[in-house]
């Protein structure tokens, strides 16, 4: 049975960018919010596979449209993306580029199979399938994920070592000699003798040289949240609808309970 | 440290667990070659075993083994294949030789929570047969390496070691001395990797291999080893490290390995009268550095941790049920007694479910039965991967566990 779409949960896909991040955030959190309780209700009435699978696939195009939105926003100013004011110190802690870790998914993957096994072990040593969460995960499944794990750890790697490589040209030889034309256009303008056009000259140069950095920060985000959307759904479909049901509900959790976790931690701080 | 690799080849003869990035072309060659490798090795059983039954070739061939995604390290690539090899020996041999002549093995290798893959793991059927032995199959080789530091040790011992095992079996007469074999074959698989860092990298190094861009020697790498040879009547496990082997028999957990760890007391005594001393750094380790007292490879150890191997010489049973081989991602988190019960239970399980096609000189039921034990073999050894990542393991787990029930070899 496929549910009425209750897209309550869906802002529609021509809503304008809105014109903070951190407001479409705090939104699309609520719809997690909401996500996650159609999920667990949908467990709780056992929902045929079908069913099931419309689910799974409503909520990757929930996660698809967050990373949509927050592409645009990257295109606008690449610099607020990469230090999220939405989100809390505690989250800020765990970010990797501007967002979560993408080699994370196989972590919350091998805890929650390790706890699913755990509870069936014995049905399980018996020789049943018990079909029903990811602790059968059968052998090719194990052998996917173990396959993905390495790929996007290769991935996230890469990328790392793009970021340190571009992070390094903080000092390269343009930005050292600028700033030291403008330390001395400073201290000119000071004993008043600096030339206007000079000023000029230099902040454009400034302008540039910045905006160059910006492009490089941009095309770093897009591939880091190119590969977080791509880990996810590579996982998913690893998995069967009910076992992707019990990955998703879990990754909800887990993120919604650190974000409040951290708000409440720094509200207490201050 | 190195190879952002991971590899879990379950139930597959020639296990490669390492994998190299791969781009969809370059894999889909590595599937083609690994077929050609795969049928070139079906050829080479047939041409050995002239009587071989062509339902022993089926089972090979639909028997998991085939089934795991292909993914080959660079060895197979340059492979050598006879051309002729192929079209020389069909298999349209008859007669009587029944499936006891493979061995029923399975095997998980995975990364883990880790975020680098150390882990290797070879499985060679039949890897040394006797001339004029038509009775039986032969030795079936098992080995398990787990390296530190980077892991292209134990990538050479996977590619190597059964093979310098096999020349070693070769230059003997008649009876083998197994412990005298055994040790000067880790010996030589020592001094090959020794050779291979002196001479700085060579034409195997993966591209994964981080500790060739920080230090040239790679002194600092090694690799456990725990290898077993089965044959007909014995199990042979050679031991160098903290994997190891452990034998279920009647129910009961026999282990054929002792772990090398630097606080075991005549270790301990042994390097500290080399002039080495343990010192607690996060466990013992030799020098406050290395967490096992021997090892292939770790020049810069050396003469504390040392590669010579421990061997055991086991006969086998009737009440032998299966032997695992694991590297100590297992072990850290799953006693012996554990592990053999869950194996235990994965070939009883698989028993009870084939019994009613069985019969006796069926040979398609021959055949059917050989694939269940297989598969049960491989069962057990992803609910001990699975155990051992519930368990919370922090490193690789790799896992083999091998039939050894009467009529298997």
């Amino acid at each position: 049975m496929i549910m009425s779409s209750t897209s309550s949960n869906h802002v529609p896909d021509d809503v304008s960018c809105p014109e903070s991040f951190g407001g479409f955030f705090e939104t699309w959190l609520q719809e997690q919010e909401r996500d996650l309780e159609e999920l667990k209700a949908a467990m709780a009435h056992s929902e045929s596979t079908r069913s099931l699978q419309d689910r799974v696939d409503r909520i990757m195009s929930h996660y698809e449209k967050y990373y949509r939105v927050k592409s645009e926003s990257t295109k606008k100013d690449v610099l607020e993306m990469l230090t999220p004011s939405w989100r809390s110190h505690l989250e800020e802690s765990f970010l990797w580029i501007g967002g979560w870790r993408p080699s994370t998914a196989f972590h919350l993957l091998y805890s929650l199979s390790g706890i699913h096994f755990e509870a069936r072990f014995s049905e399980l040593l018996r020789g049943l399938r018990t079909g029903v969460d990811l602790g059968d995960l059968s052998q090719s499944q194990l052998r996917r994920v173990d396959e993905l794990q390495g790929q996007t750890i290769r991935e996230e790697r890469e990328l790392t070592e793009t970021l340190a490589a571009h992070q390094e040209t903080v000092a390269d030889t343009s930005m050292v000699e600028l700033s030291h034309i403008a330390t001395e256009l400073m201290r000119d303008s000071n004993s008043q003798s600096s030339g206007r056009a000079g000023t000029d000259l230099v902040n454009e140069r400034v302008e540039s040289t910045l905006d160059t950095k910006e492009e490089k920060f941009k095309e770093i985000l897009e591939k880091a949240d190119d590969l977080r959307l791509r880990t996810l759904r590579n996982v998913v479909d690893i998995l069967s609808p009910i076992q992707a049901v019990h990955f998703l509900i879990a990754a909800a959790e887990l993120h919604l309970r650190v974000h409040e976790w951290g708000m409440k931690k720094d509200a207490n701080a201050h | 440290m190195a190879g952002m690799c991971c590899g879990i080849n379950v139930g597959e003869n020639e296990p490669t667990s390492p994998v190299e990035p791969a781009t969809r072309t370059a894999r889909r060659r590595r599937m083609e070659l690994r077929q050609i490798k795969f049928i070139a090795e079906i050829a080479e059983t047939t041409t050995r075993l002239k009587r071989r039954k062509v339902e022993d070739l089926e089972a090979i061939n639909n028997s998991p083994m085939c089934l795991q995604a292909a993914r080959e390290c660079e060895s197979f690539i340059t492979l050598n294949i006879p051309a002729g090899k192929i079209k020389e020996s069909p298999p349209t041999v008859t007669a009587l030789t029944t499936s006891e002549d493979l061995p029923t093995f399975g095997y998980t290798s995975v990364c883990g929570r880790r975020r680098d893959m150390e882990d290797s793991v070879t499985i060679r059927p039949s890897f040394y047969k006797k001339d004029n032995t038509k009775s039986h199959g032969g030795f079936h080789f098992y080995g398990v390496y787990d390296g530190h530091g980077c892991s292209h040790v134990a990538k050479r011992c996977k590619k190597r070691m059964h093979e310098i095992i096999k020349e070693e079996i070769e230059k003997k007469e008649d009876e083998i001395e197994w412990t005298e074999t055994m040790s000067e074959s880790f010996k030589l698989m020592d001094s090959e990797v020794g050779e291979r860092s002196k001479n700085n990298a060579g034409p195997t190094t993966s591209t994964s291999c981080r500790c060739e861009l920080q230090t040239p020697q790679c002194d600092a790498v090694g690799s456990t080893a725990v290898v077993s040879v089965v044959t007909p009547e014995k199990i042979v496990v050679s031991n160098c490290g903290d994997s190891r082997a452990v034998l279920c028999r009647k129910g009961v957990a026999i282990p054929l390995s002792s772990d090398h760890k630097p606080d075991r007391p005549d270790e301990l005594n042994r390097i500290e009268e080399a002039g080495g001393r343990v010192i607690y750094w996060d466990g013992p380790r030799v020098l406050g550095m290395l967490a096992m007292s021997r090892a292939i490879g770790d020049n810069y150890l050396k003469p504390y941790v040392i590669p010579d191997p421990e061997v055991t010489i086991t006969d086998r049973t009737s009440e032998d049920e299966c032997l695992i081989l694991a590297s100590d991602g297992l072990w850290d988190v799953v006693s012996n007694e554990t592990a053999v019960t869950v194996a235990r239970m994965c070939l009883l399980n698989a028993e009870k479910s084939a019994s009613p096609s069985r019969s006796p000189g069926n040979e398609a039921a021959e055949a059917a039965r050989k694939e269940s034990s297989d598969k049960a073999c491989s069962d057990a050894s992803v609910l001990l991967t699975k155990l051992a990542l519930a368990r919370q393991s922090a490193d690789n787990v790799s896992v083999v566990v091998v039939d050894l029930r009467k009529g298997k070899l």
